[in-house]
């Protein structure tokens, strides 16, 4: 059921940014994918502040959607001996990850900002 | 000891989250190393945002406005009344206590008459409140952190504010528009003194309804494990017994001009709510034993 998710009416329901952003960073940590290290991956790429809230609510939107799926893994003792919170990205997560990139590719050809950096017209 | 203070504070907040949720936010915390202030901003920023989640619904908006609004207010009444109704007592005997009295057998004899109302109204008042915070915490569970917050606020706002401005009027302008001769208030001195007025009620409201309250809230978020025919006789019994406060409430009688029916205390439906308003007495009672038959079970 969660296959068709993004699309309603032949309209596509895209993905907000900061839900992309953490598609992205769950898929390049792969099976270390966790809050805290989205968390830094996060902030190392838009290098701003990445508050847990607005991260544990998307996470939370994401799995609704069915982009995500989590669970709590094992302790460890750098934590304090608690468990965190593991994330993966399902095959549909993919697929929406993909198409916004691909719209935000498309829609920016041409703009001065993708042909000559740091000009404007 | 802020940096203490700081994670306690913490502490109390992500209470307020799931406990898988409450886990790895605070492993989240713990290994990104920042400062008390700022992992209370964090959890914080998380717990408003759960909250304001849960408020988008409609359902724990009924709730507030049907049960914990108007469970706050009655409490508020009633505690009131219970602390002016024992202000004359405890002033009698704490105020104008005369040392020659205590060989009086009249004294003790008045004494032995007078603990007993006190208590058992003390006793009710708990029961009551008890009771109320079960219900809260029964209609409200996804809500019960902020319910919790907001019925302690209404208790405060009753206590300092709405309860005796509602006894006031209650006290002077219905007698007065129903026609009731003037009849002045012969305990006039008792409340002269600000104990009795203001620091007497406040003590009521804090130890005989807001702990009690929030004791009954942890039984009632945990109402929902028992087993469904248990589950319907307490909320019978809990809606009775909210049933016998709202009649209590002076006004409640008023409203309905039923207040001089002749023998209207005396019917048996009465002495039964009466005894039925002891049910969290005899509900922790049967907890408490089936507890220890589940540990002795356990150990054996």
């Amino acid at each position: 059921m969660t296959v068709d998710l993004y699309y309603y009416h032949n309209v596509v329901i895209m993905l907000g940014e900061f839900e992309y952003l953490i598609l992205t960073a769950a898929t390049r940590l792969g099976e270390d994918a966790y809050g805290a290290a989205i968390r830094r991956e996060v902030e190392n790429a838009t290098g701003s502040a990445c508050s847990i809230g607005a991260l544990y609510t998307t996470l939370d939107r994401l799995e609704a959607k069915g982009f995500i799926k989590t669970w709590m893994g094992d302790a460890t003792p750098q934590r304090g001996g608690r468990a965190k919170r593991m994330v993966q990205v399902t095959a549909n997560g993919v697929r929406a990850a993909t198409e916004f990139y691909a719209a935000v590719t498309q829609v920016s050809q041409g703009v001065s900002w993708t042909t000559s950096r740091g000009k404007t017209r | 000891m802020i940096t203490r203070i700081f994670w306690r504070l913490v502490d109390i907040s992500s209470g307020m989250l799931d406990s898988a949720e409450r886990e790895a936010v605070r492993g989240d915390l713990s290994e990104s190393g920042g400062t008390g202030s700022q992992a209370l901003r964090e959890v914080l920023g998380l717990v408003i945002r759960r909250q304001a989640a849960l408020w988008a619904d409609w359902r724990p908006w009924l709730s507030l406005v049907s049960v914990v609004v108007p469970l706050g207010m009655l409490l508020s009444i009633i505690s009131r009344s219970t602390a002016d109704l024992s202000s004359v007592y405890i002033w009698m005997y704490a105020d104008n206590l005369d040392w020659d009295l205590l060989v009086s057998r009249g004294f003790w004899y008045e004494f032995a008459h007078c603990i007993p109302i006190v208590f058992m109204l003390y006793l009710t008042l708990v029961c009551w409140a008890w009771t109320a915070g079960f219900v809260v915490a029964y209609v409200s569970r996804r809500v019960i952190q902020a319910n919790r917050f907001l019925f302690c606020l209404m208790l405060l706002f009753g206590v300092l504010l709405a309860a005796p401005k509602y006894l006031e009027y209650y006290g002077h302008y219905v007698p007065r528009a129903l026609g009731l001769p003037f009849v002045p208030n012969l305990n006039a001195p008792v409340f002269a003194q600000a104990f009795y007025r203001v620091i007497l009620p406040l003590i009521v409201q804090a130890v005989l309804v807001a702990a009690p309250s929030l004791w009954g809230m942890r039984w009632g978020a945990k109402a929902t494990r028992l087993r469904p025919l248990v589950r319907l006789i307490a909320c019978i019994v809990a809606a009775a017994t909210l049933a016998s406060m709202v009649i209590q409430e002076p006004g409640f009688w008023l409203f309905l001009r039923a207040y001089w029916r002749p023998g209207i205390w005396q019917g048996w439906q009465m002495h039964l709510l009466q005894f039925v308003v002891y049910w969290p007495v005899m509900y922790l009672v049967a907890a408490a034993i089936r507890r220890r038959r589940y540990r002795k079970a356990v150990l054996a």
